[in-house]
């Protein structure tokens, strides 16, 4: 599930951006490293990519639910062409998805990489997927495991989604019945990827075996994921220390305003007409500090309607000139 | 020796299931000939144009081009020197634009930047498609595809052109605007096709593929009288032939 | 099913066509628009909740952005609303826990939940907006080579701008396989899922070999691993992308910073 550059905050964004980044630039390195012994890598990738694009259009019927899903695609590149460059190639389909379409956003990019790509390929298929798939893997393992991969990946994606919305602060939802909301539609979502992954690995299974055997599974190596830990904690850290501050002291904003414009409160006129109109404000205003009021939505709603006619008048002149 | 040259010694080639592609395959193509490569479907064309560019290495024999034998370590200079345009365009035009793409093989030589201008300008030229250059591939027609492809591989200036089915999936008149093109090369060219009609135009020469082996190698009349060996290969005599006087 | 693969050819498309056209925006430097999208969007998304007022000037930014580059506004707010749907769902909470009032009109009194649901949806629409301008003043192509000179590893790129080449290619190619399998069904929206997995299976194992076939044509070109670099100088920073990029970088501070609509309307009703 795309998340939305509406449920974010910058801060959130910018943490989760953070941490992707991070992730996305030590698969390029390594993708790069191995691309140039294997020229064939990178056509690979490419293709892959495009495949899932084109396999998400593509709906199934969730057996039983009366409802569809699609690929989400991780657990079964991550098999394909191993972890990072599954998690180069995930990436890439988001970049694509979101500067094509505008999925998701450009400012929540970030998360949704981390949400879809870094929890499958990095966590729930080195986690799941591989101790119980094997090496070999035996038609009713490998089900299993890409059925038990596919959920865990959703619902971790479920946390991370709940996790990011809370602390940007946007719903009013307390977080425990946030989860209980969100948990039950993700391992909807993750069982149809689940089998989903598991029906294309079986065709895969029929007509090419070598490939899901194939030597590139190295995953992220014990003392790789050693070596990366610590600057991802720390991002946490910082960020997270960072949005808590932030989050605390809504008014630190609103003190550095009153530094550049003097003050925020303006004396009262004593006019009639004005005086007509600070009524009108207290009558309707029941919360006066509340950030919006009903004035303001018709001052800013006006001045966009001016604009949009203006633009339009531009548009117009520009067609006859 | 003429660098234009290219020249099969026995080549054996078996697949890594077992399956053996080619078995003993000889012959040798010199400066300026247009040679055309028949056979039914699983006769071996594609694998022995895999050959011509050291895509896949014989198992036994050798392949030599413009006097150089390929091995691992004469691989990139013999790649500069035959160019493959592969069946499906869509394979061969793997970059964003067609000017990228007309560049990509220049590129990979390490030349400079205004050598790969040059080139570009001249290899599109040569295809009649300098409209194109910054068209990207997917929004091209099939009979476009096709010019631009073999401008890819025209931009790398090489000595010996393989192509493989050049006229399969064209409308009649793209087929006709790319067979002129190939007429009008003076490149030492091998042709794998199905396309006996284009064979009979452009090509004097013929080998004729069947099992692996090279069961015919002459001059393309001659092969296309004989009814009996073009059946047994898979292959009809092109119409045009049929009503010619044997 | 077709009908919404050939959907996605079309608007992909519509993407390249807008981006080739010739107006002030398209002339701008992808990275001055970069730039100022993403700024435009840290100051729009850090605007709290509440101040529903100030939000709405924030429309300022796709509205004179498409206007620069001929893009009709009203076709971006229609494709903005598809982000509607998801971005309620999880809104609409507040509406509920959220009932304290903020303020009257008439006799409706407005609760801050609502206020702060509206400014959810408002969120998502604008950014939606945004992105969908950039994309379309912009195109595809020049995206990536601009967030390629931000600094994003050229693998990276090339492995996007390859994806996108071969969307094409094997969306056509789904379309394709589907067809021929919704001439022996009828027209489902969706396939049950042995058929489904037999059918992406069979489009996974064509993607492989076309993968091996590209890799073969690839180093038929002398391809060692590293995607040269675009061909063209590419377009220097001109002063109107500077002039852009700080004219829009001071607006958005100071509409951040000052918060105009409600000062706006103290100073009328005062």
């Amino acid at each position: 599930m795309h998340m939305s550059d509406a449920l974010i905050s910058p801060a959130v964004a910018a943490t989760a951006g953070a941490v992707s980044l991070i992730l996305l630039g030590t698969a390029i390195r390594k993708v790069g490293r191995e691309s140039r012994d294997d020229t064939a890598s990178l056509p690979r990738m490419g293709v892959m990519g495009a495949f899932v694009f084109a396999a998400q259009l593509i709906n199934f019927a969730i057996p039983g639910t009366g409802s569809s899903g699609h690929l989400v695609g991780g657990i079964l590149l991550a098999t394909l062409l191993g972890p990072w460059a599954g998690l180069l190639t995930l990436a890439s389909v988001l970049f694509l998805q979101c500067l094509l379409f505008a999925d998701g956003g450009f400012l929540a990019l970030g998360c949704n990489l981390f949400n879809m790509a870094v929890l499958s390929c990095l966590v729930a298929w080195p986690t799941v997927y591989r101790p119980i798939a094997g090496s070999g893997g035996s038609p009713r393992r490998v089900f299993a495991a890409a059925l038990l991969a596919g959920i865990a990946a959703a619902v971790l994606g479920a946390l991370a989604v709940t996790a990011e919305t809370e602390l940007s602060g946007i719903t009013a939802l307390p977080w425990g019945r946030f989860l209980l909301f969100m948990l039950p539609i993700h391992l909807l979502i993750g069982i149809g990827e689940g089998l989903a992954t598991a029906a294309v690995l079986a065709a895969v299974r029929r007509y090419r075996p070598e490939l899901l055997n194939g030597p590139q599974h190295a995953g992220p190596s014990r003392r790789g994921v050693r070596r990366l830990l610590p600057i991802i904690v720390a991002t946490l850290l910082v960020a997270g220390t960072f949005s808590w501050i932030a989050s605390s002291d809504p008014d630190g904003l609103e003190w550095s305003i009153e530094q550049v414009a003097g003050t925020s409160e303006l004396p009262a006129g004593s006019d009639a007409p004005h005086r007509t109109a600070a009524v009108i404000q207290e009558r309707t205003a029941l919360l006066p500090d509340y950030g919006t009021s009903f004035a303001g939505i018709v001052g800013s709603g006006l001045l966009l309607a001016v604009a949009f006619g203006a633009s339009l008048f531009i548009r117009v002149g520009r067609r006859q000139s | 020796m003429s660098h234009h040259y290219l020249r099969f010694d026995r080549v054996h080639y078996r697949y890594p299931n077992g399956y053996e592609a080619l078995r003993g395959v000889s012959f040798e193509i010199r400066h300026g000939e247009k040679v055309a490569l028949v056979g039914a479907n699983g006769a071996g064309k594609s694998t022995l144009l895999l050959h011509t560019d050291g895509l896949l290495l014989p198992c036994e024999g050798q392949v030599v081009v413009g006097g150089i034998a390929l091995t691992p370590r004469t691989l990139p200079l013999v790649r500069q020197s035959v160019g493959i345009v592969f069946q499906d365009p869509d394979n061969q035009l793997f970059m964003p634009t067609v000017e990228e793409d007309v560049a990509f093989g220049p590129a990979n030589m390490g030349l400079s930047p205004e050598e790969i201008e040059q080139r570009v300008d001249a290899a599109l030229r040569a295809v009649g498609a300098e409209h194109l250059r910054t068209a990207i591939p997917s929004r091209l027609s099939g009979g476009q595809k096709k010019s631009v492809a073999i401008a890819t591989v025209l931009s790398m200036q090489p000595s010996v052109l393989v192509l493989d089915e050049p006229t399969a999936a064209l409308d009649p008149r793209a087929r006709r605007q790319t067979i002129e093109l190939l007429r009008r090369f003076l490149h030492t060219t091998l042709i794998a096709t199905h396309d006996l009609e284009m064979v009979a135009e452009l090509c004097d020469r013929t080998l004729v593929m069947h099992r692996g082996e090279l069961v015919a190698d002459g001059a393309t009349a001659q092969i296309f009288r004989d009814r009996e060996l073009l059946e047994t290969c898979g292959l009809e005599q092109p119409v045009s032939l049929r009503t010619a006087p044997v | 099913m077709r009908e919404r693969l050939t959907r996605a050819l079309c608007r992909m498309d519509a993407v390249e066509l807008s981006s080739r056209a010739d107006t002030p925006l398209h002339r701008l430097d992808a990275r001055a628009k970069l730039l100022a999208t993403l700024l435009f969007l840290v100051a729009m998304l850090s605007v709290p909740l509440a101040q529903l007022s100030e939000l709405l000037l924030y429309a300022l930014f796709p509205l004179l952005c498409a206007a620069m580059g001929g893009i009709r506004y009203g076709d971006i707010v229609r494709q903005s609303l598809v982000v509607l749907p998801f971005v309620a769902l999880i809104g609409i909470f507040n509406l509920f826990y959220d009932r304290e009032a903020a303020f009257r009109i008439g006799t409706l009194t407005v609760t801050t939940g609502s206020v702060s649901f509206l400014s959810i949806l408002l969120r998502g629409l604008l950014s939606m907006q945004a992105l969908l301008v950039l994309i379309l003043g912009t195109g595809f192509y020049p995206l990536c080579r601009g967030m390629q000179r931000l600094g994003i590893p050229a693998l990276f790129t090339a492995q996007l701008l390859f994806v996108y080449r071969y969307t094409y290619v094997l969306i056509e190619e789904a379309g394709r396989m589907s067809m021929a399998r919704d001439a022996r069904s009828f027209g489902r929206r969706t396939y049950p899922l042995p058929l489904w997995g037999e059918l992406i299976g069979q489009l996974l194992l064509r993607t492989l070999r076309r993968a091996e076939a590209i890799g073969r044509a690839m180093a038929a070109r002398g391809f060692s691993g590293r995607i040269p670099d675009g061909l063209r100088a590419p377009d220097r920073w001109q002063p109107r992308d500077t002039a852009f990029l700080l004219g829009w970088t001071l607006a958005l501070t100071l509409l951040r910073l000052l918060r105009p609509a409600e000062r706006f309307s103290d100073w009328i009703t005062y």
